[in-house]
């Protein structure tokens, strides 16, 4: 799993956030291959400033709570980690603080599988999508959507700066069921 | 003043001062306008990396060296159709390619450019059969495929050939010079004997090539004598890549005609140390332009030299005094020589010394000279066989039988640049990783300048998973060159080995940006754009991969992996049976191959295509994996357990294998075995998407064993 800052003792809150993104090295981003809406924006905040990989820029929300954010793929993907780019020091009571992640196969069957609670966070938030059961380290999914409850100080909208969403690395060799681990198998596994 | 202006360019020319070089040259063709002039002024220009200039000014032309310079500024500025025109006027008159083996090389680049293979390789062979010394158009033809067996090229013929250049340029010295110099005026605009090697075995000074050089003389003979001295020596950079093309050979005429030039004793002292200087510079400059390649169009000096010693020969003195004859050996020397890489200085600093000897010998008779000549030929020529043997060998990938080659090798020899990446090439296309690692090791260790193949070399670091050296390699090699594309490969593969694929795509685009044409960066762009699934952006790169060099498998390979990540697996096949047809002893390939054969449900070919891989390469474990898996989707679960029992022995630690196993077994009702195997690849680290996957399986298989209890209770 991505490094997270420190946990609460509460279930589901998380304090802080993380200056420096580092993901590990079996993760890989999704996010290229999905479309992301918002539910509404102010012009000039719109969604494309949570894909730019600029801090500076922000996605402001417009509208009555809850504010979503809908990824969608083409094909039913696995998702591992979802990580948010928040502060408070800049954004006070526009920072999210209740957060509730969906997914599922359209708007009509969206079924909550995380909710988290932010306290003051700071930087990187990592979501992690796996549940307990060691099987469920993915979530296979069409569309993921999160949604934002409600902010600090009971602000109305909300600022986001950057949303990255990860799973797990597919096999290089397309058709094989296993991956392979040993030098040896990967050596010869390909050319270049 | 012609002469002191002509002098002092020259000058100016070998000493690097190409401004100071322009500035004058114009003032010499304002007041002295002669084809000649021009000429020097285009050299000049091309010297100043000025293409565009020169292709002005030489623009028209008429006379073969300027058609020839003319050509190269075109091919410079990529107007390949100029280029081919000026080389080749009519169709009919194809002897008349100006510049003899260098004018058949660049016209064989330009065929080759535009993508016109056969031509191509029509020209390079007329470029050997010219003269065998053009070594880099043989390996053109070795990448294109059509090269002949070393032995045949570099064999009696080539010997020939050389003995006649040098023995023609000998006697046409010593004998009737006069006879030239009567010819010269009329011949004045003909054709640069400066390239003799389309010489014809001519002992007949009446022979139009030989009068030619005589031809070359200026009208003005005195300033023949003031243009000794330094000017030969330096190549400008720029021309220097096109006497890459002049093969050694070229040096050698220059050599012997130098020499020979030398002893006229008529221009006295200065001459002698012109050629001197001249046999000084031929060796160096032949060694070294010998492994610069010119595809890459990057002047790498490389240390290797051959066969320099042969070519100390004496200075064969001649009794009469022909004037026009050293004149024109020394003016053809002076224009060839300018055209050479090498350093002046260090040179001059040789002919210093040599001067005072040769000036106190005496002329020794020809024999002596004829036979070091015939011995120093059978070296070279030996030694190009080996070379030419070895390379051939590698780029048809029989890369056990170039390495025997390469062995035969003196020490010294082996232990060049070049040569060492061979080797390293070699070992790496037979997937030794190991022994091509220390290969390569050892070449940059030797020459760290030198970075032809270090692009391998980073590859190699890549696949042995060695993230330090390759970045510290990456390092150094921005260090010495940040403008070689082989440096921005390295650092590209820096990126791509630690999963960053966006800046490893970056890195790859700008080796592309630096030189179009390398072949090996629009592959590895290719491998990012599939490693990032942008598979349309992967094919793009590997299509041009292929355009700019249809033999490079790894772009074959390439299209056929991503044909398969796309599920396209008729086209997938097609692109692994070509790869297979340029390389056909890859056993990576075929396992490929026989993958696609098998999702197109062709499993016979399949199974034959991976029992082939396997006796191709017997290290390779792969092919026994594939088999089996492909054994276990056709339902024969014994057979592929059978298999997967002996792979285990052989490598009992890669999960995969206990994972398959695991399910195998389980469709053999075998649950024991298959919880001991699922068990055992959970312990070995898979990757997290398939601990998953076992652990998802070893759940259902409780659940059997369960409902069995059950029964029976």
């Amino acid at each position: 799993m991505a490094t997270e800052s420190s946990e609460s003792e509460e279930e589901g809150k998380i304090r802080g956030g993380n200056d420096k993104l580092i993901i590990e090295d079996d993760l890989r981003e999704m996010s290229k291959n999905a479309a992301w809406s918002v539910s509404s924006c102010k012009p000039g905040n719109g969604v494309t400033t949570l894909r730019d990989d600029n801090l500076e820029t922000y996605w402001q929300s417009d509208g009555l709570q809850p504010h979503l954010i809908n990824i969608q793929f083409q094909k039913k993907v696995k998702l591992q980690l979802v990580v948010l780019y928040v502060d408070f020091k800049l954004d006070e009571s526009y920072t999210p603080s209740k957060i509730s992640i969906r997914a599922g196969d359209g708007f009509h069957n969206l079924k909550e599988i995380k909710s988290v609670e932010l306290v003051k966070p700071t930087g990187w938030v990592c979501l992690s999508l796996s549940g307990t059961d060691p099987r469920e380290t993915f979530v296979n999914t069409f569309m993921l959507q999160i949604a934002i409850l409600s902010n600090h100080l009971n602000g109305r909208d909300t600022h986001i700066r950057q949303i990255k969403v990860y799973g797990p690395r597919p096999n290089p060799i397309p058709r094989q069921p296993f991956q392979f681990t040993s030098m040896e198998f990967l050596t010869y596994s390909t050319l270049r | 003043m012609e002469n002191l202006l002509a002098n002092c360019v020259e000058k100016n020319l070998s000493q690097f001062m190409f401004t100071n070089a322009i500035f004058f040259c114009e003032r010499l063709l304002a007041e002295f306008p002669s084809e000649v002039n021009l000429q020097l002024l285009a050299r000049c220009y091309l010297s100043n990396s000025q293409a565009y200039s020169a292709y002005y000014i030489l623009k028209g032309s008429k006379t073969p060296q300027s058609r020839y310079l003319f050509a190269f500024s075109c091919f410079k500025l990529d107007l390949l159709g100029e280029a081919e025109t000026a080389l080749l006027p009519s169709e009919d008159y194809v002897d008349e390619v100006p510049g003899g083996a260098a004018g058949h090389y660049l016209l064989g680049l330009v065929y080759r450019y535009a993508g016109r293979k056969n031509s191509s390789i029509e020209q390079f062979r007329m470029a050997l059969s010219f003269d065998p010394l053009c070594w880099e158009a043989y390996r053109e033809l070795c990448s294109l495929g059509a090269a002949e067996e070393a032995s045949t090229v570099f064999g009696n013929s080539a010997f020939q050939r050389l003995q006649e250049t040098f023995v023609t340029q000998r006697i046409n010295f010593s004998e009737g010079a006069n006879i030239d110099q009567l010819t010269d005026s009329d011949k004045a605009s003909r054709d640069t004997s400066l390239w003799r090697t389309e010489h014809v075995p001519g002992e007949n000074q009446q022979d139009p090539k030989i009068r030619q050089l005589g031809a070359d003389i200026p009208p003005d003979t005195d300033r023949q004598l003031n243009t000794n001295g330094w000017d030969l020596n330096t190549p400008s950079p720029v021309i220097s890549q096109v006497l890459d093309a002049p093969p050694p050979l070229l040096h050698k005429n220059m050599l012997r005609s130098a020499v020979e030039g030398s002893l006229m004793s008529v221009h006295g002292g200065r001459r002698i140390k012109f050629s001197e200087e001249m046999s000084a510079e031929a060796t160096e400059g032949s060694g070294r332009r010998r492994s610069a390649r010119i595809a890459a169009r990057k002047k790498i000096p490389m240390s290797q030299s051959f066969g320099k010693d042969s070519y100390r020969l004496h200075l064969s003195p001649s009794e009469s005094n022909c004037v026009p004859s050293p004149s024109s050996m020394i003016e053809k020397c002076r224009i060839q020589s300018s055209k050479e890489a090498t350093t002046s200085g260090q040179s001059i600093s040789d002919i210093g010394s040599s001067v005072d000897d040769e000036e106190n010998k005496n002329p020794s008779e020809s024999s002596p000279d004829s036979s070091s000549l015939i011995s120093g030929i059978s070296e070279v020529l030996n030694l190009l066989k080996i070379l030419g043997n070895g390379h051939r060998h590698l780029l048809m990938y029989n890369c056990q039988e170039a390495l025997l080659v390469y062995q035969k090798l003196s020490l010294k020899q082996y232990n060049t640049h070049w040569v060492l990446v061979q080797v390293g090439k070699a070992y790496f296309e037979l997937q030794d990783y190991f022994n091509a690692d220390s290969t390569f090791t050892l070449a940059h260790q030797k020459y760290p300048y030198a970075l032809e193949g270090m692009d391998t070399y980073s590859t190699v670091l890549y696949h042995l998973k060695e993230e330090m050296r390759l970045g510290y390699l990456a390092q150094e090699l921005i260090s010495v060159d940040r403008l070689s594309p082989e440096s921005w490969c390295a650092v590209g593969n820096c990126y791509s080995l630690r999963k960053d694929h966006d800046s490893a795509l970056k890195m790859f685009q700008r080796a592309i940006q630096l030189n179009e044409r390398f072949t090996y960066a629009h592959t590895l762009c290719g491998h990012e754009f599939a490693a990032l699934e942008d598979f349309e952006g992967a094919e793009r790169c590997y299509r041009r991969a292929l355009s700019i060099d249809t033999r490079h498998y790894n772009a074959w390979y390439g299209l056929g992996m991503t044909y398969l990540h796309l599920e396209k697996f008729e086209f997938a096949q097609h692109q692994f049976q070509l790869a297979l047809k340029i390389n056909p002893r890859s056993s990576i390939i075929m396992c490929y191959y026989g993958i696609a054969l098998h999702e197109s449900k062709k499993n016979d070919e399949a199974l034959n295509m991976m029992e082939k891989a396997r006796l191709t390469d017997a290290k390779n474990p792969l092919p026994k994996y594939y088999k089996a898996n492909i054994l276990a989707s056709l339902g024969d679960y014994h057979k592929a357990q059978k298999v997967l029992e002996e792979l285990k022995e052989c490598a009992p630690q890669e999960s995969s294998v206990h994972a398959l196993l695991g399910n195998i077994y389980k469709q053999l009702k075998l649950y024991d075995k298959a919880v001991l195997h699922f068990g055992t690849a959970l312990d070995l680290n898979p990757s997290p998407s398939d601990a998953v996957k076992i652990k998802a399986y070893m759940e259902r298989l409780v659940i059997p064993d369960e409902l069995a209890m059950e029964e029976n209770l």
